[in-house]
């Protein structure tokens, strides 16, 4: 009789022992999970980040060569060839005297 | 006898092993369960700030590119601007050289005063010039050679008093209700839509 007490003891700390781990385990998802979400949204913020430096660079980059095509087109303005300018005086003339 | 209580021993541990390995099955599970939800929370937090990051930078190259975009379009109206400016100029220029040329310009304010004395429903017309040109055609004929081209009954004089004006006249009626522009300045007042669509063309259309 004392042997099946002393085994139903054990047995008793057995699942006690099982328990406590798992209740250690347990305790420890907090830390966990925060650890876990914080790694991937820095991962994230870190992708954004890069992303947003990357815009940056592709946005200047389109600015500074729309403003180049602009100043080409500009520039042509003041290459307008002479005989075109008298033709255009010409022909205001023309139609202002008609 | 022994060998009975060896096995019942046996099993008592033998079940509370079994239960103990549930429970930690149970229980590692659910940790697990946990970790992964909070895991896909994560995530899509994540894809949720990769989505709006993807918009962001859109909307930032967009926003750079259209802004350059206008820069560009108002820098080159204001030089197209400038040389129609610069054309306009040129066109006032050679007005005041075409009216430095008598005979040109002469059958010019014939034509003119012809077509301000057709406009004004009066028979009596007076005719305002420039002083200049009071200078030039006061004593001239010009007032009935164009009576003579109109052959109207109407009768013109010339108003004493002159006009600031590059060239050209003021048909008015006598009492001076009715009154018809035909200065350059008007003309060019009143064409410079037209001209500078047309000078537009010349220029600028490829």
């Amino acid at each position: 009789m004392r042997k099946i007490v002393e085994a139903e003891k054990e047995s008793q700390q057995i699942l006690e022992a099982t328990r406590r781990e798992i209740s250690e385990l347990r305790k420890d998802v907090p830390n966990k999970v925060a650890s876990m979400r914080q790694q991937i949204l820095r991962e994230a913020t870190e992708q954004r980040e890069k992303a947003l430096a990357e815009a940056d660079r592709i946005a200047g980059q389109e600015a500074a060569q729309i403003a180049l095509e602009a100043k080409e087109r500009v520039e042509s303005l003041s290459k307008i060839p002479r005989d075109k300018r008298k033709q255009a005086v010409d022909r205001a003339m023309e139609l202002l005297l008609s | 006898m022994s060998a009975n209580l060896d096995k019942l021993l046996e099993d008592i541990l033998k079940e509370s092993r079994a239960k103990a390995e549930e429970i930690k099955e149970e229980g590692l599970t659910q940790i697990e369960d946990t970790l992964s939800k909070a895991r896909a929370d994560a995530v899509r937090e994540a894809d949720l700030i990769a989505r709006n990051t993807k918009t962001e930078c859109d909307a930032t190259v967009n926003r750079r590119v259209s802004q350059e975009k206008q820069k560009a379009r108002l820098a080159y109206l204001i030089a197209k601007n400038n040389v129609l400016d610069e054309v306009m100029n040129e066109v006032q220029t050679g007005l005041v050289h075409f009216c430095r040329d008598d005979s040109r310009y002469r059958a010019l304010l014939l034509k003119w005063i012809m077509r301000g004395m057709e406009a004004v429903p009066s028979d009596a017309i007076m005719v305002a010039l420039s002083e200049s040109d009071l200078r030039r055609y006061g004593g001239s004929k010009l007032l009935e050679d164009t009576l003579a081209k109109t052959q109207t009954p109407k009768t013109v004089v010339l108003n004493s008093e002159s006009i600031k004006t590059i060239g050209g006249t003021v048909v008015m009626s006598r009492d001076n209700k009715v009154r018809v522009d035909c200065t350059l300045e008007a003309r060019l007042g009143l064409m410079k839509t037209e001209l500078l669509a047309e000078i537009s063309r010349i220029l600028f259309a490829s």
